[in-house]
């Protein structure tokens, strides 16, 4: 798996693109809008090599507490001046509200495009970049408010291990989210499903990564990736309670979510 | 404890009207909540007509809600006193309840044994429902500040020692928040009623006039909301979203039956629904009223309110009124015409000569 990721991690959001025809970034969006993160939320995001859903979740929790600044300021127009002042000694207005996120991943060149990404794209504060396997978090019991694992639990070799340490890490009330492929239920979407993913897919790997035999992974290990029910039964066993998924797509996608109660 | 009465030995598919009959009057007598079977009744699919069991669960409709409230009362009461064992087995068997959208799930771990475990609960053995409640109870104290949106809901979980993303239990747009504090109000009311009935039953106070009592009632019920009455408007426009109608809905006219309930309604006819239908348009109006009114402590509020019931009860004697007045115009109309038709007729009487007369000379 490492190897895998090696070799992919520089065109992996070019591949991204088009192989899914940037649907994956309404996917994610969609990720975080389910979280819907108020400002304090500490994440942590685990196989997020390139940091795509660390910089939605830290624009959302920025918009959130815009919002918040301004409720604030309106209110504020209905106190005295002494409070005014008394508010401004208080208060420091940062903009992300105490929010962090840290982005774990196995892979290093996963994690070094995500920092020269980070400086491209102008986010400074709030993120960490640590190298960690998700079956065993450098991290300790009861740390974090949200987990989230996009499109990484498949790459996973032992999945429970994986989630049993997601439930260690998590906070009491704390949320698992999982966005993975998953299985098409609905034939005829099936069959065509099947098409492009065997034919396509790898053809797009060669053809701008030059690279057919890591496509080819990819598409065979969403292939026996366990299906929706499965995966919701894995997580319970873990501990997670309210476990529910919703399916993106008809199925190529779903969303697993669970709570540490 | 709210189970239907079902005779030993029958299966429920194979109830027979008797038994239908048996457990609405059961459930009648305990509640008076539903109008008797004789009516047409109007929660039957119109058309149809199931048989027996099936019947009965149809005409229902809304007594799933009661249990589940009344197992909330249960649940809520227990819950002040001590975690009571007891009330956890009879939630686990509401658990399994249709109405519950979501799938429940069973905690992790051994099996804890719901009878006899005396002080010994822990956090773990509750079950999701009682920590969703608790949770919702604690973040109704950030709803002034926030207003009833999911902020609220982190706040409260935050305060229970939970994390922030518990928030995410819940519907974004604070919806279950409004209903569990609508219900927790219902519940007050009904225990304040109930009290007070006690004390009239042990003599210790009088019994007040209907008006007078539906005046208290729907005041003490919108005192509730005064604490939160500046973003209860927000709240009101959330209960109207198409999602939450039916629960809302749900929630109004249990409350109504418990009002009429306690002001010792025995109607058995039409006048079940009229009632009903006067005393949740008096309720909707009047806060409504109490939304925009700025007077100290809601006096004009109550002063509509009293103008309202007393219209409604007029309104009822102007109806006999006006039906024997419209029987007294009948007869009094008759016996005009009676007389007017005699009296016309002698002038036409004499007329009529000089008028054949005229009229022959005038065609000859």
């Amino acid at each position: 798996v490492y190897q895998v990721f090696e070799s992919v991690a520089k065109k992996y959001d070019i591949m991204n693109d088009s192989m899914t025809l940037g649907i994956h970034r309404v996917w994610k969006d969609i990720l975080m809008h389910k979280m819907n993160p108020s400002p304090g939320t500490l994440l942590l995001d685990v196989a997020g090599g390139t940091g795509d859903i660390a910089f939605r979740f830290i624009n959302y929790v920025r918009s959130v507490r815009e919002r918040q600044l301004q409720q604030k300021l309106k209110h504020h127009q209905n106190l005295s001046w002494q409070e005014i002042s008394e508010s401004y000694q208080e208060d420091k207005f940062k903009s992300l509200g105490d929010s962090q996120v840290v982005v774990c991943d196995i892979n290093k060149e996963m994690l070094k495009v995500g920092k020269q990404k980070a400086q491209h794209l102008g986010y400074s504060e709030g993120l960490s970049w640590v190298l960690g396997n998700a079956e065993e978090l450098p991290f300790d019991d009861d740390k974090f408010d949200v987990y989230t694992i996009a499109f990484g639990i498949r790459n996973v070799t032992r999945i429970d291990l994986a989630l049993q340490e997601a439930y260690r890490v998590l906070k009491p009330g704390g949320r698992f989210l999982c966005l993975e492929f998953s299985h098409v239920s609905n034939p005829l979407l099936s069959r065509l499903y099947d098409i492009y993913s065997f034919q396509v897919i790898p053809v797009l790997g060669e053809v701008i990564a030059g690279d057919w035999k890591s496509y080819q992974y990819l598409v065979e290990s969403i292939r026996r990736f366990p299906p929706q029910e499965e995966l919701k039964a894995m997580i319970e066993d873990a501990g997670f309670l309210k476990v529910d998924y919703q399916n993106l797509n008809l199925g190529i996608v779903a969303i697993h979510s669970g709570f540490k109660l | 404890m709210t189970r239907l009465a079902q005779p030993p030995g029958r299966l429920p598919g194979q109830g027979s009207v008797k038994t239908a009959q048996q457990a609405l009057s059961s459930l009648t007598a305990r509640r008076g909540g539903l109008p008797p079977a004789g009516i047409g009744l109007p929660c039957a699919v119109p058309g149809r007509r199931p048989k027996g069991w099936a019947r009965v669960v149809r005409c229902q409709l809304s007594s799933p809600q009661r249990p589940l409230q009344a197992s909330a009362v249960l649940r809520r009461v227990s819950d002040e006193q001590k975690k009571e064992p007891l009330a956890s087995s009879s939630q686990q068997q509401f658990d399994s309840h249709p109405t519950d959208p979501q799938p429940e799930q069973e905690p992790q771990g051994p099996r804890p044994s719901y009878t006899g475990q005396g002080g010994q609960e822990s956090e773990d053995y509750e079950s999701e429902e009682q920590l969703q409640h608790r949770i919702l109870t604690a973040a109704l104290e950030f709803v002034p500040e926030h207003g009833w949106t999911a902020e609220a809901i982190a706040e409260g979980a935050k305060t229970l020692g939970l994390s922030v993303a518990a928030a995410g239990m819940f519907h974004s747009d604070g919806s279950e928040l409004i209903l569990h504090f609508v219900s927790q109000c219902n519940t007050k009311l009904s225990e304040l009623l109930e009290q007070e009935q006690k004390l009239v039953q042990l003599g210790e106070a009088e019994k007040k006039p209907t008006d007078q009592f539906l005046r208290d009632a729907v005041e003490a019920r919108l005192r509730m909301l005064i604490p939160y009455i500046e973003k209860w408007p927000q709240a009101l426009s959330i209960l109207l979203l198409p999602h939450n109608i039916p629960s809302s809905l749900n929630l109004l006219t249990s409350m109504i039956d418990d009002i009429w309930h306690y002001a010792g309604d025995q109607s058995t006819d039409f006048n079940w629904y009229t009632r009903r239908a006067v005393l949740t348009g008096i309720y909707n109006t009047t806060e409504l009223v109490m939304m925009q009114d700025s007077s100290p402590d809601f006096e004009d509020t109550w002063r509509f309110l009293e103008n309202r019931v007393a219209d409604a009860m007029n309104m009822g004697d102007t109806a006999n009124q006006v039906q024997s007045t419209g029987e007294a115009l009948v007869q009094g109309l008759m016996g005009a015409a009676v007389t007017v038709i005699m009296v016309e007729s002698l002038p036409i009487f004499s007329i009529s000569q000089p008028l054949s007369a005229y009229a022959k000379r005038i065609l000859r």
